[in-house]
């Protein structure tokens, strides 16, 4: 109902029933053009929201279809769905492995970000010491330095540490690029936190870790999952990154594995499709399960950075 | 301190809590740095570090092999910047990229955030719709659309021959005057749910009292809209449009994954062509200088908005 309720108006509480924010008041009592309006905005959002599903549904059409069947009758719902050629891309494809790398890059990754930035963010915020200001813009700056500004020599730099084409190779380069924002967004959360806190702890007996241990971290739980949601996408997602620093079939995240798979079986639609369709079902369920919590966060890390 | 104490132990008692006052604030400055010491070392190993050898290498002709990395001055820039013609041409589609792909998504997005905003059912089931290409990986939505423009078994061929368009069933991706539109169209497809989902976190925080008295006062749905619902939108409208103008210099994944910049040099834009100079043609002295003029470029745009949105919050 919104605010329309602080002012009630004669001439607009009717219509104000069935549409919350009615058109000027002589426009709402035509009850055809408020009907109109009711099916444009429906129609309006339906159709967006085929164009936003269809490419997946097609996806997933053809991933359950034979080959004769794509072929003949491309937007036919499969007669019979072909279950077995998911089975069949997951193991010429070797999607488990894939998977398994995703998550030991990309748990790592989100833990690390996590640990590093609550630390750091709590002792910019609550700790007073020479230089803090100077070390909080200096992390800031890495927030607009692009990837493509460190990749090249970082790429000699990993060869010549040893770390090139090994885990680590897409792990600690991606935490410390999530470094910026994550203290930038933990900083601000602890700096909301009233000392008072801190300084009834210590008469306590806490120790500067215990206070941040058993004090800060169990407030900073939503802005941690934040944190964690955004490294999450991010890691998860990267594609460049592991293109450069894991050049090796058996280290390859699921973006890469996908592409080099679609490469090779570039002709053979169903297999690609059915390849596409393992990767983004569990994505896709993942996200509607928990899409309140994946909105908020990616939005609200771009409304923060 | 200004406790009253026996004469003779002034002295030493005012020693003693300077003595305890220095230790606290050496101890201050320890726990610092062990709490800051995780992000700040590998921040410094991982990004600060490369970023100063990224400048170092701009100067020099290196080919990523050779033992010595030969210093030739400003010579690279002076080349990216007034002799490669593909470089001219990458920025011009970069260019491109970034006004479609600013106006098409927040056009959409409005559109969309102001019809759900006026009150619909099903309005979490629409926004999670919407906002889903943005949760997976671009090179996934790039493949996806790379089968969907196939010439021959692609969906919008295929769709277009059945609803008997076949004139205008074309290889998308392989022609030069289609390429680029072709890819900016995906990109669009990907973002305006994003868009669609900020701006109606904008609109829960528009003013209803200055709403209503506009109602009052006569203002029609569309003058209320335009005069004041868009002028409380235009800080998150200024965020939107310097992320899409930061992404719109950095996009990769969705160029490098459908066309690899071509056909020929016409979908190529700045970040894929530092991929090749760099990576495949070991141009890595001239790679890495382009690689610092598109970071000039992004920390230009990245204050130049810093500074609007400053004196925005002043207004």
């Amino acid at each position: 109902m919104r605010a329309n309720t602080v002012h009630p108006d004669p001439a607009e509480t009717a219509s104000d029933s069935i549409v919350r924010t009615a058109p000027t008041p002589g426009f709402a009592t035509h009850k055809y053009a408020l009907i109109l309006r009711e099916t444009g905005k429906y129609i309006l959002l339906l159709f967006f929201a085929v164009i936003s599903l269809m490419p997946f549904v097609w996806i997933v059409g053809i991933a359950l279809k034979t080959k004769k069947e794509f072929y003949e009758a491309p937007f036919s719902l499969p007669a019979v769905p072909q279950w077995q050629n998911l089975a069949t891309a997951w193991d010429i494809g070797h999607f488990g492995e894939f998977f398994l790398n995703s998550v030991i890059i990309t748990l790592p990754t989100v833990v690390g970000v996590l640990i590093c930035c609550s630390l750091a963010g709590y002792a910019l915020a609550k700790i007073d010491f020479l230089g803090r200001n100077i070390l909080f813009y200096f992390f800031l700056a890495g927030i607009i330095i692009p990837f493509q500004a460190i990749m090249i020599p970082l790429y000699y730099q990993l060869r010549d540490l040893g770390l090139l084409t090994t885990y680590l190779a897409g792990i600690l380069p991606m935490i410390a690029l999530g470094i910026p924002f994550g203290i930038f967004l933990m900083r601000a959360f602890f700096m909301s936190l009233p000392v008072e806190l801190i300084d009834a702890a210590k008469i306590d007996g806490c120790g500067d870790f215990g206070v941040f241990w058993h004090i800060m971290v169990p407030l900073a739980k939503p802005a941690l999952s934040t944190l964690g949601i955004v490294q999450f996408i991010a890691s998860w997602n990267a594609f460049l990154l592991p293109l450069l620093y894991l050049q090796k079939q058996s280290l390859r995240p699921l973006t890469l594995g996908l592409l080099y798979f679609q490469t090779r079986y570039e002709s053979d639609y169903t297999l690609i499709a059915a390849g596409i369709t393992i990767i983004i079902l569990p994505m896709i369920l993942v996200y509607v399960l928990f899409q309140r919590q994946f909105i908020e966060g990616l939005t609200s890390g771009a409304l923060k950075g | 301190m200004q406790t009253p104490s026996p004469p003779g132990t002034h002295d030493q008692q005012a020693s003693r809590t300077r003595n305890l006052r220095w230790r606290g604030v050496l101890r201050r400055h320890l726990t610092a740095l062990l709490f800051l010491a995780p992000a700040l070392i590998l921040y410094v190993t991982f990004v600060a570090y490369p970023l100063v050898g990224s400048i170092g290498l701009s100067f020099t002709s290196w080919d990523g092999v050779n033992p010595v990395r030969e210093w030739v001055g400003l010579q690279n820039y002076t080349r990216a910047l007034s002799a490669d013609d593909i470089m001219q041409q990458a920025l011009l589609h970069n260019l491109i990229w970034i006004v479609l792909e600013t106006i098409i998504p927040l056009s959409i997005g409005l559109l969309l955030a102001s019809v759900l905003w006026d009150g619909a059912r099903g309005r979490t089931a629409f926004r999670t719709v919407f906002f889903m290409p943005y949760v997976l990986a671009t090179v996934i939505i790039a493949i996806i659309f790379g089968l969907i423009y196939n010439p021959l078994y692609g969906a919008l061929n295929q769709f277009l021959r059945a609803v008997g368009l076949d004139m205008l069933a074309q290889g998308w991706l392989g022609q030069p005057n289609t390429a680029l539109l072709s890819l900016i169209m995906v990109a669009a497809w990907a973002g305006y749910g994003f868009n669609m989902t900020i701006l109606l976190a904008g609109l829960q925080n528009v003013d209803m009292d200055l709403f209503d008295a506009a109602k009052i006062d006569g203002a029609n749905a569309w003058q209320r809209f335009i005069y004041v619902t868009i002028p409380q939108l235009s800080h998150v409208i200024t965020l939107l449009v310097s992320l899409s103008l930061i992404g719109g210099f950095k996009v990769f994944d969705l160029v490098y994954v459908m066309t690899a910049g071509g056909p020929g040099y016409h979908t190529e834009v700045v970040a894929t062509y530092i991929f090749k100079q760099s990576f495949q043609q070991n141009f890595v002295g001239y790679g890495t200088a382009l690689s610092i003029v598109l970071t000039v470029i992004i920390l230009i745009v990245s204050v130049l908005f810093i500074r609007l949105r400053e004196r925005g919050g002043e207004t």
